[in-house]
């Protein structure tokens, strides 16, 4: 008996002891079959609980009982994975980041579903009917191979979040177009068409001082133009450094080899060079948390909810707090349009994007049973119903015919540049080593971002840190 | 009597007997050995259980007869111990040998590796000397802010004055709050754009004044915050000794006209050396085992990733549990060897006095 097969086998018995000490929690009686699930605390998960406990009823006739735990977004990961690798067993269903995939099928935490998407007529049309940019990146592992571990819970995208009285503001709009030649995009549609060289200009222009006049108003503080993720913790700049990589023709990896190209000259290649140091111009025209190196999602929503930025990107999932005069001051005067993008020579502008959303995932240990209830659920979940209403209490849809009835724009004031952005949208490495690769990355460009180093180290860092990973990891020589 | 006869019947292997706790061994090792190579793991794991409890039980039998009953009442206690703190203690060195990841199911020898990774190979390595310097940086800089703190408010409150005892309570306040409470509590204060503290200065300077941007604002930023939680905890320690002191003494000093300054170092200091050194202790390894402040404050940017947080960083987040285990026992290492080289320092004074 080797040590390893002894400490496997020593392994698996304490995660079966762990199961015994957990209690009744996944066994339940024939009729009545509890589905317990890990799940990020925000709206889109709210509102799923919500419709579930409303609306739910199995067609199998049983009781089923969705035990949700809902688990703050800056500490889901780390547990997630603590339950996961400690073999507890809890879940049944987890909202998954989509980047996780990798790294808990390798472990065998995550069940391959091909086999009940095939079984299930019903099931395998709604997989179908999914846009493909967000099946690939919610569902696949390897990535975009027919491999399915993964069932679309929240998909998100990023957009412009604007202020209308500041952006239309007839002073301010004559003011800019003296200044740049251009027009201040103020609609949906102009803003639709900004590319990052507005975005820039909308971030210079609207550098206020506190008593400065702002929309024909004296501040009472200060005022920033534009906003946008730039923050250490989890994958808060990697998310929009990599949108500037790949608009720039850079990449994050080697894609034509994936996982097994070379690091060295793709990751810090000059084109990535380039779009990083893009990203970095923008830094300055941010409110000044962004030189802290903690202008996270949240912040940057709260600083716009504040009312002192006139234009944030952000994922639509943050995007219910903002309509509301609750917990918004700028609730009234919303205007969303399409993320920028890079506007080419020949005019044309490239928005390949960092996708966002979450993929439920079911895990190993879940019985039969549960497995059945678990899919009568999912299409449940799925079918264009539900979506619809999904969609209209704040959450998102990646079923074609759901995005692209006429109906879903009037849903909510982001809904206009969903469907639109759902084409180019591409995510990071599904790899086992994926949050090696995340953590070493967010500190470098913790760095760039902080004016600790330019765009060239940090890149080169990373491309070292990532070559020398790739080559522990027995992937390239 | 008994114990006589017990020292007779021990030795013969063979003697089913409840106390034959050499037996009971042997059988427990055959038993663990063969479950661990014939049946499931899920099922060996308790087989080699109730081996361990029998073996426990021949023990506790044997140690009755004989009368061992100071044995026995310390035996839950140890019992305690070694299940909660030593076999975990053991099995993460024994890990620390090998290369295992927490989410991937398969595991390798490697020897003193990751030991070798963390100090030498120009990546790891760089990391964790950065994290011990900046580590050690915390060490000295908060103990010492709330030392001096802690040392003065103790002076102060050791005297009599209107409301006394309720400003104590005010002070005694951030010892008792959440450090995620106080840490979020300090992430408004200084943000430049909703805190005060930039507000203030901002006002007077005119410019935007951002404390987190750079290594020394942010370290004194977690350094003041540390200090505002842990310096009740200096003084409530140098306080106690403070008011043990004899009324006495001091009387017997004023009738010498004795400088006060010479009574501080004459009577005072000796009354309080022992619950300084004892805070200083406490306080030195808590610091050392710094992590949630950093993380709440600064997720590690500006170079103020600690030790702890790398681990955590390294084990729990990245998965690399061997070397997360290597790491570990790096920092076990070093406090063993501070504590004792300050117990060594503190006996040597108090022989010398």
């Amino acid at each position: 008996m080797t040590a390893m097969t002894k400490v496997k086998g020593l392994a698996t018995a304490a995660s079966f002891a762990a199961t015994l000490l957990v209690g009744g929690v996944t066994y339940a009686s024939a009729e009545e079959v509890t589905l317990t699930m890990a799940v990020p605390d925000w709206p889109p998960t709210r509102i799923m609980k919500k419709f579930f406990d409303e609306q739910y009823k199995p067609k199998s006739g049983n009781t089923v009982k969705l035990d949700v735990d809902f688990i703050p977004w800056p500490d889901f990961y780390t547990r997630v994975n603590a339950s996961l690798t400690s073999g507890e067993k809890k879940y049944n269903f987890i909202v998954s980041d989509s980047q996780w995939l990798g790294a808990f099928v390798e472990g065998g935490y995550f069940r391959k579903i091909n086999d009940l998407i095939d079984a299930d007529p019903e099931l395998k049309a709604a997989m179908e009917s999914m846009h493909p940019a967000v099946l690939n990146a919610y569902s696949t592992y390897p990535n975009s191979t027919p491999n399915y571990y993964g069932f679309p819970q929240f998909p998100d995208v990023l957009v412009t979040y604007g202020r209308k009285d500041v952006l239309c503001n007839d002073d301010e709009q004559a003011a800019f177009k003296a200044k740049y030649n251009e027009k201040l995009p103020c609609t949906g549609e102009e803003i639709d068409a900004m590319d990052w060289n507005t975005f820039e200009h909308v971030g210079e222009f609207f550098q206020r001082k506190k008593g400065d006049k702002l929309a024909g108003q004296v501040l009472d503080d200060d005022f920033y133009g534009i906003a946008y993720q730039a923050g250490k913790g989890y994958d808060f700049s990697t998310s929009s450094v990599h949108t500037f990589v790949w608009q720039h023709g850079g990449g994050i990896w080697d894609e034509t080899k994936a996982p097994t190209g070379h690091a060295e000259g793709v990751v810090n290649s000059p084109k990535s060079i380039e779009g990083m140091e893009h990203f970095l111009k923008l830094l300055k025209y941010m409110p000044p948390v962004v030189k802290t190196g903690t202008m996270d999602i949240f912040v940057s929503d709260q600083l716009f909810r504040e009312g002192k930025v006139a234009m944030n990107i952000d994922w639509i999932g943050l995007g219910e707090a903002s309509l509301d005069p609750k917990t918004s001051k700028v609730a009234d005067k919303l205007v969303f349009g399409l993320a920028p993008g890079l506007r080419g020579p020949d005019g044309k502008v490239n928005r390949t994007s960092q996708i966002g959303g979450q993929p439920f995932v079911l895990t190993t240990w879940t019985t039969p049973e549960q497995i059945k209830e678990a899919v009568g659920f999912v299409k449940w979940w799925l079918s264009p119903d539900i979506q619809h209403q999904f969609a209209a209490a704040g959450g998102q849809s990646a079923i074609k015919s759901v995005y692209s009835d006429p109906k879903y724009v009037t849903y909510r004031p982001w809904d206009r540049a969903w469907a639109n952005s759902l084409d180019w949208q591409k995510d990071m490495w599904h790899v086992p080593q994926f949050f090696e690769l995340l953590t070493q990355q967010q500190d470098q460009y913790d760095l760039a971002i902080t004016g600790k180093q330019d765009a060239k180290t940090t890149l080169d860092n990373i491309a070292k840190f990532q070559e020398d990973l790739l080559k522990n990891a027995g992937l390239i020589q | 009597m008994t114990a006589v006869s017990s020292t007779l019947l021990t030795p013969r292997l063979t003697a089913v007997v409840a106390h034959n706790w050499k037996l009971a061994i042997a059988v427990a090792v055959v038993v663990s050995a063969i479950s661990m190579a014939g049946l499931p793991a899920a099922v060996s794991f308790w087989v080699v259980g109730a081996a361990a409890a029998l073996v426990a039980a021949a023990f506790t039998v044997n140690a009755y007869r004989r009368h061992y009953f100071g044995a026995l009442l310390v035996a839950p206690a140890i019992a305690v111990l070694f299940v909660m703190n030593i076999f975990p203690l053991l099995w993460s060195l024994g890990l620390s040998f090998f290369a295992y990841q927490a989410n991937q199911q398969t595991i390798r020898f490697v020897g003193l590796g990751n030991y070798v990774r963390i100090l030498t190979n120009d990546l790891a390595a760089h990391a964790t000397w950065g994290a011990l310097i900046n580590t050690a940086m915390f060490v000295v800089f908060t103990v010492s802010a709330q030392m001096i703190v802690g040392f003065l408010l103790a002076i102060l409150f050791a005297k009599q004055f209107p409301l006394r005892k309720y400003l104590l309570i005010l002070v005694l306040t951030p010892m008792m709050l959440s450090v995620v409470a106080s840490g979020v509590f300090f992430t408004y204060y200084y943000d430049p754009t909703f805190g005060i503290l930039s507000y203030v200065i901002n006002s007077i300077s005119g410019n935007q004044f951002i404390l987190m941007s750079n290594k020394v604002g942010a370290v004194a930023g977690i350094v003041f915050a540390d200090a505002w939680m842990w310096s009740p905890f200096v003084m409530l320690l140098v306080l106690a000794g403070l008011v043990s002191v004899p009324k006495y003494l001091y009387e017997a000093a004023a009738i010498d006209r004795i400088s006060s300054w010479r009574q501080f170092w004459m009577i005072t200091f000796p009354y309080i050396r022992g619950l300084l050194m004892l805070a200083l202790l406490f306080r030195t390894i808590e610091a050392f085992k710094l992590a949630d402040l950093v993380i709440l404050l600064t997720k590690g940017g500006n170079d103020t990733l600690t030790i702890s947080y790398h681990l955590i960083r390294i084990a729990n987040e990245q998965n690399k549990t061997s070397e997360g285990a290597a790491i570990s026992y790096l920092m076990l290492f070093m406090v063993i060897v501070l504590t004792n080289l300050y117990l060594y320092l503190a006996n040597r004074r108090t022989k010398g006095a």
